[in-house]
């Protein structure tokens, strides 16, 4: 793949807006016509068929289900030592993914990085949906899921309380509170945007609902103001929730007295695990989005080559990591320590361990390349590579640790059951199904926050408030 | 209207008054009025309840009438609920005197296996028999019992019973059934033609006055009394030492020096052997008295894996290294009995018994200084001029260790072989089998089938249709011994057999159909077996003892007879000749009874069939055991299905790899492959077939071909990994190590924490389990699975792991796998002060008690799993699927109605038995007296024959747990990560005779 023309707008002052973040020319009408309109018109057939695919993948998963609990948990591969399998993965594996539409949209808002405009809106939608996916799972692998609303504190006659010594309990606060921070902050970016196409549309329906779903904005001063205001406020309290998710959800783990899970670089490590994974995701579903959207003037290989930058950080932070649980485990003479993490190198899941290593640290390097980090090939190969490779790294944690503890007579291989994979591809189907949803009914794109580096936007505002 | 009367002020002369107190105003009637509406309302000191602020009250209160009132509607509304609509509670219109509801009461009663008799105690709940323990007044097994009589309880609630007589496979009434019976034998007394009778071993002075009767009346009678695995060889060369049948029963308590030639008499059958062994292992001091084991054996056995010093030798040579020993102890001064002659034999260790020099003059050294307290055992499945080495040895050292008494006969192999062919020329009017599976167990089933067609009439008496009732036209269901009376003679006592429930279906025990049996013939005997038995009981008793007393005790102690029959001299030189002549050839079989299923009677029993075999730890199934060796050369890995080709007959069946067990010696265990009932059919390959008819070695097969058949198959095993990996789990010492430094290089690691101590006001329950005395019978996890109603989950769960088991015995092997030191560990939950598992629950569905228990409010839980995941011992138990929801009477009755049935998706795990616990806190508040200690006991504890398991209370400093947690052997697995465990162990003890012991090999 070539990189594409980058032609910035030549008429901006330079060192004001970076180039290359849109190709061509871009006007704020043009911008709507592109964005806005496209919810307007007729879904392509290839959009059906995908969306029948993921629907597909979706009710394997509801029947995989459905399954379990009409049978138990039993139907897993779960089994003693191996408490928590495919379940808590796919669990932390979704949380994850979600993180990089809130480091996208909240983190580098902070920073003023402007090169998330475009794409922050997408990497948001996909945090909501990625921690949809994720939250099934607490719920679903419970033995007695009809009574998983015992996992909240809630006053009852009983007088009975919720444990909050318990990291489990802090994972509902920490993935409730992610959920609803990320949806509202999604929500608002998404006003100004329904504002416009309730206001483009011609069908009644439609502006019946989006009249309804931009609360009335009319563009007021007052509405941006305010609307700055609660942006600014959002991305404040996201940015500690980027922080805070992975790092509740590591102490799931690191508080325990797993050997293999007993580790205080966890929260780092999870967190940025997690940016990585949902990178590489955002990248995979970007480039799709690009070509078949025809947004390629808007979600430029600039963009592209940005996001393969922080996944080739990323994947040096857990390169590092990887090797601090090594030198851990060595350091610390401890041998049930040791003896966990040689067991992800050589032991029976030996495969899972390099399967891990080479996908995220070794794949990724090719990235240091500008010329990889400009081929499709390269990108999506690390991409998924980054996708397989950091479920497997949960695997590695969950299933290698759990299998082989302190007591050699409890040791036990793990198999998945066809249950197993039900659910995951199931949860895969969710995620798509909803992605596809959504790049048909609301702008994929933040018109408003993209209008924002168009040479249009640059006299009216003063300084480096570039923004609105 | 509301006025409020001043409280203090004067008060005029009230114009109403309700009572005389009032209108007189004596201040008792003024304050009664004031409090009238405070709650307790009747007045009275002036103490303050200190939680609510209100006066204490003497009675109780309108108010909390009706709240009591409205709890108890409210309580009664919830229990009468019938969620699951199982039925209608009644209660007594006439309640039975002894019954109470929710107390338990407890009879003597005995149960049979083979020619051994277990008097147990049997525990009943509203009169359903739900928990067996030993019967703790016999002075041979002191309590205890083995693990399948404890399972058997659940035979009496075996859905699969016969429930009503059947003739011709129709349901029938009893005299219908019974006037068949007696048309065919008063027809073959008519006609004098002989009437086959087999029943299983007579160990019942009762039954076999019966049976004489029986005879008498009918003398064409001709009785088999048939134990498939009781072992021919050792009857036959019982025969051949002692001139006529014996039953050798060890007394171990009096040996210093055991050398077993594969006899495997730690396995949990004998609990006076096992009594008496960890008596002896149970050492405060290194320099208190400790016996030795050596054990020259084939297969790895239990005793063997308790050895002190073990030798793997092929069973085919055991008579010959025995012999050999014979010869070298007579060669150092040991008195050989008249007539021996081992001229047969060469000096030293013969050829093909692997044992170093070194050893072999150890074991000589060791067995002569021993003298009388000495003994050789020999495996029942060991060919029988082993016996008879054995014999010869015990004669020369003058044993007293074993006592032979004299027993009843048992039919061989041969026996039956001749009878079937009796059968086949017709010659029989009519055959009975009593309680036993001929069709089944004789080896050629074929030609049994055949045969026994040719038999007229043929009636069977038992509990579940079985192989041989397909065979019969009248089928007489036989009542459970727990339905049942009856009476053993053991050396000891003579123990009774009482019903502890009345017959659950139409069913009678076997005796009462041989008493209308006599009736029919013109005996003048009496109606019931009840009234036959008391009758001989009560001419027998010694003076002084009713037969109400005996029946409660469950026994009456008799004088040991000193009278055992001599050795005689003459049979050594024939069997020294058979031993030198006996080679190793091929591979070698070894039939063994299995541990659950025994020969096949227990293979419908759930529970027997779900504990793991206590040295492969496998469930469900009878793999045959390759050695180390034998799987290498011939390319077997475990799992992979193998063809055992012998005669003619082969079968197809999955293998593992045992270490310790000598090279070229195949094992696979009897009792599997049954073709008729619920839970045991196709569960395992039938091994009967390939039994041979030798008497004199049956279980012993040389030249059997091994092949891979391709394909594998999952195995149901409970461990999958085997070696310790290093880490400091079991600790085994030495005598030597335990005398010096018993601690070893482990140093108890100083536990820092930032958080408060924990405090334990009343009690701080413990518990001590002593490693030396441990053998690995599993008796505990039978006796686990009784008390607490674990669920049973199959062997497809197993082999996933998911057995729900509270307690486990983990067996590790170290050292070279030829012949590896084995140690067995019960595993169970630690009830850790800092339990990892409590502070991860979300809900706090399992925490500590004040007592130091780790409780589970299974109601509670919702099945996070994590606590499961947290627990270092991984002893958590998960209810992966639903196991007990779908269960019906029967097989309900068999619950312990004091322990919760837990549902699909909770966690649980061993609560320390904290319904006995409260049990007796209940009783002793009862009393108003303390708790004694040794008072409590777990289900494991009560069960364990060795004494291995104390409980008790660690708050108490005199109590025994208390001291024996500050042994020097004493030590907490996985200690370092501070989670406190309230389990202490002590290390295991080895006596080897050499340096280094199982490795010097």
């Amino acid at each position: 793949m070539k990189l594409d023309a980058a032609t910035s707008a030549g008429d901006i002052p330079e060192g004001l807006i970076e180039p290359s973040l849109y190709v061509g020319k871009v006007t704020p009408g043009s911008l709507d016509d592109q964005v806005l309109a496209f919810p307007e018109t007729k879904p392509p057939r290839q959009w059906y068929f995908a969306l029948a695919i993921t629907l597909t993948a979706a009710l394997i998963g509801v029947i995989s289900i459905g399954y379990t609990f009409y049978l138990g948990i039993g139907a897993w591969g779960n089994t003693s030592p191996v408490f928590w399998a495919f379940d808590i993965i796919n669990f932390v594996f979704w949380v994850g993914i979600g993180h990089a539409g809130t480091l996208i949209s909240a983190i580098l808002f902070l920073f003023r990085k402007r090169w998330r405009n475009a794409i922050a809106r997408f990497a948001e939608a996909m945090t909501i949906f990625a921690v949809i996916c994720a939250v099934i799972f607490p719920l679903i692998h419970v033995g007695r899921p009809w009574l998983a609303y015992w996992l909240f504190p809630y006053p009852n006659q009983r007088a009975l309380w919720t444990n909050f010594r318990s990291p489990l309990l802090w994972d509902v606060f920490a993935v409730n509170t992610y959920f609803s921070v990320s949806a509202m902050f999604w929500y608002l970016g998404l006003i100004p945007d329904i504002a416009s196409m309730r206001d483009r549309t011609t069908s009644k329906l439609r502006k019946i609902i989006y009249t309804v779903l931009a609360m009335g904005w009319r563009g007021a001063a007052t509405h941006w103001q305010h609307y700055e205001k609660a942006y600014l406020l959002l991305a404040g309290l996201a940015t500690g929730l980027v922080l805070s998710v992975h790092s509740v959800v590591s102490f799931d783990f690191a508080t325990s007295v797993v050997p293999g899970w007993h580790m205080t670089i966890f929260p780092p490590y999870f967190v940025a695990g997690a940016i990585f994974a949902g990178f590489a995701m955002v990248v995979m579903v970007l480039v799709v989005v690009r070509e078949t959207m025809q947004l390629k003037n808007l979600i430029t290989m600039r963009h592209l080559d940005v996001m393969n930058k922080v996944i080739l950080a990323m994947s040096c932070i857990m390169g590092y990591s990887y090797m601090m649980e090594g030198f851990t485990a060595w350091y610390s003479m401890n041998e049930y320590l040791h003896h966990a993490f040689m067991n992800i190198i050589t032991g029976t899941y030996g495969w899972a361990g390099w399967v891990t290593i080479s996908c995220n640290i070794l794949i990724p390097q090719i990235l240091w390349f500008k010329k990889a980090r400009a081929s499709y090939f390269w990108m999506i190969l690390v991409a998924v590579g980054v996708t397989i490779g950091m479920w497997f790294e949960r695997f590695v944690i969950i299933v290698i640790s759990l299998h082989q503890d302190y007591l050699p007579s409890a040791w036990r291989i793990y198999k998945p059951t066809m249950v197993d994979f039900g659910v995951l591809l199931g949860t895969f189907g969710i995620f798509f199904t909803l992605v596809l949803l959504f790049a048909r009914v609301l702008p994929v794109i933040a018109t408003t926050e993209v209008k924002a580096i168009l040479p249009d936007a640059q006299p009216s505002h003063h300084g480096d408030d570039h923004h609105a | 209207m509301k006025t409020r009367l001043p409280e203090h002020g004067p008060v005029e002369t009230p114009r109403f008054w309700r009572t005389l107190e009032e209108r007189i105003e004596t201040p008792e009637a003024r304050q009664a009025a004031h409090d009238e509406f405070l709650p307790g309302g009747v007045p009275s000191g002036i103490n303050y309840d200190d939680v609510h602020g209100l006066p204490p009250q003497s009675g109780v209160s309108r108010r909390d009438f009706l709240g009591l009132v409205s709890a108890a509607a409210a309580l009664a509304a919830t229990v009468a609920c019938d969620r699951k609509g199982q039925g209608t509670v009644v209660p007594y219109t006439k309640r039975p005197v002894e019954v109470v509801p929710g107390v338990a009461n407890y009879y003597a009663s005995a149960h049979q296996e083979g020619r051994r008799v277990y008097p147990v105690l049997v525990k009943t709940r509203e009169g359903r028999p739900i928990h067996l323990t030993g019967n703790d007044e016999h002075p041979g097994v002191k309590g205890k019992t083995s693990p399948r009589t404890m399972a058997d309880v659940l035979r009496l609630y075996d859905p699969d019973r016969l429930r009503a007589p059947k003739s011709e496979g129709w349901v029938v009434g009893w005299p219908e059934a019974e006037s068949r019976l007696h048309a065919a034998l008063k027809g073959a007394k008519g006609a004098g033609k002989p009437v086959l009778l087999i029943s299983g071993a007579v160990a019942s002075p009762s039954r076999k006055a019966l049976l004489a009767e029986f005879k008498a009346a009918l003398p064409t009678l001709e009785h088999l009394a048939y134990e498939p695995v009781a072992g021919d060889a050792a009857e036959e060369a019982a025969k051949a030492s002692f001139g006529q049948p014996v039953y050798l029963q060890p007394r171990l308590a009096k040996a210093k020096v055991i050398l077993s030639l594969g006899a495997d008499f730690l396995n949990g059958e004998d609990p006076e052997a096992l009594g008496a062994w960890g008596a002896q292992r149970r050492l405060k001091n290194a320099h208190d008295p400790i016996n030795r084991l050596w054990v020259l054996e084939g297969p790895l056995t239990l005793t063997g894996t308790n050895a002190d010093q073990r030798f793997p030798v092929t069973p085919s040579r055991l008579g010959a290294a025995a012999f050999a020993l014979a010869k070298e102890l007579a060669a150092k001064g040991l008195p050989l009995p008249a007539g021996s002659d081992l001229s047969a034999l060469s000096t030293g260790v013969p050829q093909g018994v692997d044992i170093p020099a070194k050893a072999w003059t150890s074991l000589v050294k060791d067995l002569r200084a021993a003298g009388r307290n000495a003994v050789v055992l020999c495996g029942a499945q060991m060919p029988a001029e082993a016996h008879q080495a054995a014999h010869l040895l015990n004669a020369m050292l003058g044993s007293e260790a074993v006592a032979a008494v004299p027993a009843e006969p048992l039919a061989t192999v041969k026996d039956l072989e001749a009878a079937a062919q009796k059968m086949a020329s017709g010659a029989y009017a009519a055959a009975i089998f009593w309680d036993v599976n001929p069709a089944y167990t004789f080896p050629q089933a074929a030609a049994w089938k055949a045969a026994v067609a040719k038999v007229p009439f043929r009636a069977w008496i038992g509990q579940v249709e079985d192989e041989t009732a397909a065979q019969c036209q009248v089928l007489l269901p036989e009542s459970h011994w727990l339905e049942s009376w009856g009476d053993f003679s053991t050396p000891t006592a003579a123990v009774l057999q009482q019903p502890a429930i009345g017959t659950l279906y139409e069913t009678r025990q076997g005796e009462e159909v041989l008493l209308d049996a006599l009736k029919a013939l013109g005996a003048a005997v009496p109606e019931a077996y009840h009234a036959y038995l008391q009758a001989r009981w009560k001419k027998e008793l010694p003076l002084g003892t009713s037969f109400e007393q005996a029946l409660h005790d469950g026994l009456v102690k008799v004088e040991a007879k000193a009278s055992s029959p001599a050795f005689k001299g003459a049979s050594v030189a024939a069997a020294a000749k058979r031993a030198a002549e006996s080679k190793a050839e091929g591979l070698e079989l070894v039939l063994f009874p299995g541990f659950a299923t025994h020969d096949g009677r227990h293979a419908n029993n759930s529970w027997l069939q779900e504990t793991p075999d206590p040295i492969s730890k496998m469930t469900w199934d009878n793999p045959v055991a390759l050695s180390v060796q034998d799987a290498k050369a011939l390319g077997v890995d475990e799992g992979d299905l193998v063809t055992l080709s012998l005669d003619g007959v082969t079968l197809r069946l999955p293998a593992v790899i045992q270490p310790g067990q000598a090279k070229g010696v195949l094992a696979l265990a009897l009792g599997y492959g049954r073709t008729t009932g619920g839970v045991a059919k196709g569960v395992g390959v039938d091994a009967f077939p390939l039994l041979g008819l030798d008497p004199t070695a049956p279980n012993v097969r040389k030249g059997v071909r091994l092949a891979k058949a391709g394909g594998r198959k999952e195995l149901s095993r409970t461990q999958s990994h085997h070696r310790m990996e290093g880490r400091d789990l079991v600790r085994s010492l030495t005598m030597d190590e335990f005398a010096h430094n018993p601690q070893g290089h482990h140093h108890t690691p100083e536990l820092v924490t930032l958080y408060e101590e924990q405090r334990f006001p009343d009690h701080k329950w413990g518990m001590v389990i002593d490693l030396a005395a441990c053998v690995g019978c599993s008796a505990c996890i039978v006796a686990c699975q009784s008390e607490n109603n674990v669920p049973v989950v199959g062997p497809e769960q197993v082999a996933r792991g998911r057995e729900m088991h509270w307690i486990r015995i983990d067996r590790y092997y170290e050292g070279e796998l030829e012949n590896p030191k084995v140690v067995h560990q019960p595993m169970l939950c630690q009830h850790c002060d800092n339990a990892p598992c409590e502070n991860v629950c979300p809900v706090n569905a399992t925490n500590h008690s004040p007592e130091g228990l780790n409780q589970m409010a299974y109601n509670r839980c919702v099945g996070t799993r994590y606590c499961a995941n947290n627990c270092p011992y991984k002893v958590r138990r998960f209810n992966f699927l639903e196991y007990t929801a779908y269960k019906t009477e029967p097989e309900t009755l068999a619950y312990n109605p004091e322990v919760t049935v837990r549902p699909r998706g909770v966690m649980e795990k061993c609560s320390f038995c904290v319904q006995r616990i409260n049990d007796v806190k209940i009783r002793a508040k009862g009393d108003g007296r303390a708790i004694l200690d040794g008072e409590i006991t777990t289900a494991c504890m009560a069960g364990c024959p060795s004494d291995a398991i104390v409980f008790g209370d660690l708050k108490d400093p005199k109590s025994k747990v208390s001291q024996l947690v500050a042994a020097t052997r004493a030590y907490r697995v996985l200690e370092e990560l501070g989670v406190k465990p309230a389990i202490t162990y002590l290390a295991d003890l080895k006596n080897p005779a050499l340096e280094g012991g199982h490795h010097e090999a």
